[in-house]
């Protein structure tokens, strides 16, 4: 039976029939009707909590008071519509720019690689790598017989993997019929079982497939995904790598996108012998691929500790063990003079390489997100204390019937809490939208979902803030009291010299914050100009870069291609120029060695370094580029393989290999002497890696005239629109061989300032955090100084009234600001000081104190100060004294 | 403002104690709050002191479990009231209440007063 629920008006009747029954009683014991009454209603005691009592019982008390908090507070808050819009928007940005800088800092830096006991993964690096040899990076690569000697013995070890690209940038692969390119990586047969990555389809590698170089791949779930559309057939299927068929035997476990530093690998195939396949997507050095040329070091190496060893006793025991093997096949023990490569063994446990390249940058941003979150704080802070003193009188009122602490306490932290979650919510898609951005820029290829970390971390903060909120005003609700109902001056109740001061240390910390942020946005977007217009040593408009990866078996197969593709390309209409080369320009690859300089390795007085960078290039390469020829000549097509070896060399190799003589004539050559050319030209000093290098000696062999053929990029100059010369171009190729795709084309200066991306988004981040902080501040200033104006209308009027000028009242508003500028600048620039010596590793062509960036944020900031002051300052002056008076 | 001073005899009830006296009060025939506040205090005789804020909102609760079933009526004086009338529920619910009592008083009882002989079973 469904019975409907008492209602309170018969709890209420009830009571009163009670009384009336207690009274008749009464009555028939003697007493008057009116006694009779009054006694019944003092037995009873106070129907109303009885009534309260039955009110609340049965019902989700709690639940009924938050929905009535509720209501109320989103009641106050629109009546005051401009202050929640306000702090909603404030929150929102200060919030989300904190969860968008931390959730890629989370992905980055905090998060372990997705295998099993990552603590127990270190990396392998070498001091040095023995002289003779030429290496991917000085300190993370090693020679194949390295890595067979470690694997072997290195009892310190359980498992040595090894690990190497089939190309620095893409390799071609085919899947039916399209070519196409992913990232490929040749492994160890123990790499998946090593670091235990799991396979939650087919199997990994086996120490037989790496022995017989077996044709299988494993594709990370990624590839699996984006390029299969998760085919759950795809186990059995032939990938074409280079053209050579791989049957797919394994998907690694999701998240895992291989070890590569800042890279997302998009399978793996067991360590090959086979020229199409070499490591690095190289042509056979001297006809020796990777596995059997000792003075090539080219693999990457990760190794996990044995049980029960330590990271010390693990290297201990292998040291010797390295310093033998660094020199097998290179006389077995070091040159004369020569220091041994030192073996050390890096943490695996993050993401290869992430931290150096995003650490610091990520570590300044979330200090600036934070501060900029501080400011926005503060700001609503002051924003909510502004509002909360202007209803002091509601809350005297409140207490004066009756409302406990509590009871105000709770409503002030519903308050804070609509305001908080609705920022929250606003904060949550903005940062969503950020952590793309951010995710773009750190080339995290990964998904950036946010997870249960980045969750907590934003729910934390916004309790602190909802408690901060709750909490900072409540002070000031409380400090009237009941009584200060009773008090009517604005004047006498209004200007509390403890609150102001209160709210003038807010302003002054966040005057200083703005200091910092303004100091660092400016250093930062001071770099930004340096890169932008660095001069690049060439004429880089009109330039497009192309890469080729012709399927050629011998060299002089080699040379005949590229002679010929030069020979079509330089015809086509709007082409000026035309030339190839072996590492493309900005692309921040290049070759490293030491070189012979007239027939020996050169002393270099005082030190400095004897790496040479050299280049393979083309005929007419640096008329091409722009770049100017100081001395003698540029390269040819008369230079050929028959014709006398011929070698181009820059500034700072003539300066510091041939100090004061006259380079032209000279010798120079790899460091093992397989070859010599005559220097025929000097070249000024150009930008060759990236934007941001320092000169470097550099050398630049012909390609005819050596016996390697590489992949080679093709450099156009052409008149207009530079990418419009690419379909002539593609269809110029695909005459030749219709396979061959054009790799990444692109203009030259974009491919530069590619190298600059990363600090171009930095930078660009810092001014707009620097900006949203300028912002924050102005608003906060100009609402604090505005509010202080209005609560001293009354005193105004009276200064004025007692002859006062406007001028006067002016300067005594701007005198409070400027007051608290100086105050904001004396501990500002000290701070920026430190903010600027921990950026000097991100800056470029500017000094920590830059002395122009602190002028500008100091400008800016008084400047913020003066703009948000003049206009409450020039209402003050307006006040009319009678009207000011008569607020009384 | 004057203070209520505690100089009678009167003994505020136990916790729980309550429901257990509505339930025997009523187990003499249907009644309305106050009748069961007097008849309380009379069976007592003016010991046991109800608050009557309490009282009803312990009727309240006994008819939300069903062991009491409340209608309005009118008093022998021609009084609009709402009177309440045990259930077959409630009347386990009194035997059941009772036996515990029983049980705790002299537990009670042998504890503060061990010469005492036990008392003998009542429902």
């Amino acid at each position: 039976m469904f019975r409907r629920k008492r209602s309170a008006q018969d709890f209420a009747e009830e009571i009163k029939a009670h009384l009336e029954l207690e009274a008749d009683e009464l009555r028939q014991q003697g007493l008057n009707p009116e006694e009779a009454r009054y006694q019944a209603r003092r037995e009873f005691g106070s129907v109303r909590a009885a009534q309260e009592r039955f009110y609340l019982r049965s019902r989700w008390a709690w639940l009924d008071r938050l929905v009535r908090d509720l209501r109320f507070g989103i009641r106050s808050l629109r009546q005051s519509s401009v202050f929640a819009i306000a702090t909603i928007l404030t929150l929102a940005l200060g919030i989300g720019a904190n969860t968008a800088v931390f959730s890629v800092m989370n992905e980055v830096l905090l998060k372990s690689l997705p295998v099993s006991d990552p603590g127990r993964l270190v990396y392998l690096r070498t001091s040095n790598p023995p002289r003779g040899t030429g290496t991917i990076d000085t300190t993370e690569t090693f020679s194949y017989s390295v890595y067979d000697v470690l694997r072997h013995q290195a009892k310190g070890f359980s498992t040595v993997m090894a690990y190497v690209p089939l190309s620095g940038d893409k390799v071609a692969v085919r899947f039916g019929a399209q070519p196409e390119e992913a990232e490929g990586d040749m492994v160890s047969g123990a790499f998946f079982s090593g670091l235990g990555v799991s396979l939650p389809m087919g199997r990994g590698f086996s120490e037989e497939d790496e022995v017989k170089h077996a044709s299988v791949a494993v594709i990370s779930y990624n590839y699996w995904t984006r390029r299969f559309a998760r085919d759950p057939d795809i186990l059995g299927k032939t990938l074409y790598v280079s053209s050579v068929p791989m049957t797919i035997v394994g998907v690694a476990a999701q998240g895992f996108e291989g070890a590569e530093p800042g890279g997302s690998t998009d399978f793996w195939i067991p360590l090959q012998d086979r020229k199409e396949l070499n490591a690095w997507g190289n042509a056979p050095d001297e006809g020796k691929l990777y596995i059997a040329n000792p003075t090539w070091w080219c693999l990457r190496l990760i190794a996990r500790l044995a049980p029960g060893v330590t990271r010390a006793q693990a290297l201990a025991q292998v040291q010797p063990i390295f310093q033998a093997a660094a020199f097998q096949g290179l006389g077995g023990s070091p040159m004369q003079g020569e220091k041994p490569p030192v073996l050390s063994l890096e943490d695996a446990k993050s993401f290869p390489g992430y931290d150096r390249m995003y650490g610091n940058p990520l570590r300044m941003l979330m200090a600036m997100v934070g501060l900029v979150l501080l400011i926005a704080l503060a700001n609503v802070v002051m924003l909510l204390m502004a509002r909360n003193a202007a209803r002091q009188r509601e809350f005297s009122v409140r207490q004066a019937l009756g409302a406990g602490r509590a009871e105000l306490f709770r409503q002030l932290v519903t308050e804070s809490l609509i305001l908080v979650s609705a920022g929250g919510a606003l904060a949550w898609g903005f940062a969503e939208m950020a952590t793309r951005v951010l995710g773009n820029w750190a080339q995290i290829e990964s998904s950036l979902a946010p997870d249960r970390t980045v969750l907590l971390f934003t729910f934390g903060v916004l309790i602190v803030a909802g408690l901060l909120f709750g909490l900072a005003p409540l002070r000031i609700a409380l400090a009237g009291g009941a009584e200060a109902a009773l008090r009517t001056s604005a004047a006498a109740s209004n200007t509390d010299l403890g609150k102001s001061r209160m709210a003038r240390l807010i302003v002054a910390l966040q005057l200083t914050l703005c200091v910092v942020l303004l100091v660092g946005a400016g250093l930062l977007i001071r770099t930004l100009r340096n890169l932008e217009n660095t001069p690049l040593g060439m004429r880089v408009e009109g330039l497009v870069v192309f890469g080729l990866k012709p399927n050629v078996r011998t060299v002089p197969e080699g040379i005949a291609f590229y002679q010929n593709l030069m020979g079509k390309l330089r015809v086509l209409p709007a082409v000026e120029s035309v030339t190839i080369m072996a590492s493309r320009l900005g692309s921040g690859w290049s070759d490293n060695s030491a070189m012979m300089v007239d027939g020996r390795i050169p002393d270099i007085p005082n030190g400095a370094s004897d790496t040479v960078r050299s280049n393979v290039v083309g005929p007419a390469f640096f008329t091409t580029l722009g770049v100017p020829v100081l001395a003698g000549r540029d390269f040819a097509d008369s230079d050929t393989a028959t014709s006398p070896p011929v070698g181009i060399v820059n500034e700072e190799f003539a300066k510091r290999f041939l100090p004061g003589v006259n380079p032209l004539g000279h010798t120079c050559g790899p460091d093992k002497g397989q070859f010599t050319m005559t220097i025929v030209g000097v070249v000024k000093n150009h930008k060759y890696r990236s934007i941001d290098e320092e000169p470097i000696p550099m050398a630049w062999y012909m390609y005819a005239q050596i016996p390697v053929v590489e992949p080679m990029h093709v450099e156009l100059r052409v008149h207009g629109d530079p990418l419009a010369i690419l379909p002539a171009a593609r269809k110029v190729v695909q005459q030749i061989d219709p396979n061959l795709p054009l790799v990444q084309p692109i203009t030259q200066r974009a491919q530069f300032e590619k190298t600059i991306a990363r600090q171009i988004l930095f930078a660009r981040l810092a001014g707009f955090f620097g900006l949203l902080a300028i912002v924050l501040v102005a608003t906060g200033l100009y609402g604090a100084l505005a509010y202080r104006v209005t609560r001293r209308t009354a005193e105004i009027g009276v200064r004025m009234a007692l002859g006062a000028a406007r001028g006067q009242v002016v300067w005594m508003v701007l005198k409070d600001s400027l007051v608290l500028t100086v105050i904001g600048v004396v501990f500002g620039v000290p701070l920026a000081f430190l903010v600027g010596r921990a950026l000097s590793s991100s800056l470029y062509g500017v000094k920590p104190l830059d002395a122009a960036s602190y002028l500008l944020a100091v400008i800016g900031v008084a400047a913020v100060a003066l703009i948000a002051s003049i206009v409450p300052a020039t209402r003050a002056a307006n006040v009319d004294p009678l009207k000011a008076l008569r607020t009384e | 403002m004057p203070t209520q001073e505690n100089n009678d005899d009167r003994i505020a009830l136990l916790q729980g104690t309550l429901d257990l006296l509505i339930l025997k009060t009523l187990l003499f025939g249907p009644c309305h709050g106050q009748g069961v506040a007097r008849s309380i205090q009379r069976q007592s005789e003016e010991v046991l002191f109800v608050d009557h804020g309490s009282l009803y909102l312990a009727l309240q609760r006994l008819e939300d479990k069903k062991w009491i079933r409340a209608k309005w009526g009118t008093s022998e004086n021609n009084r609009k009231a709402r009177f309440y009338e045990l259930t077959a529920r409630g009347r386990e619910q009194l035997t059941e209440k009772t036996e515990q009592w029983n049980r705790l008083t002299r537990a009670m009882g042998l504890i503060l007063d061990p010469t005492q002989p036990p008392a003998p079973e009542e429902v």
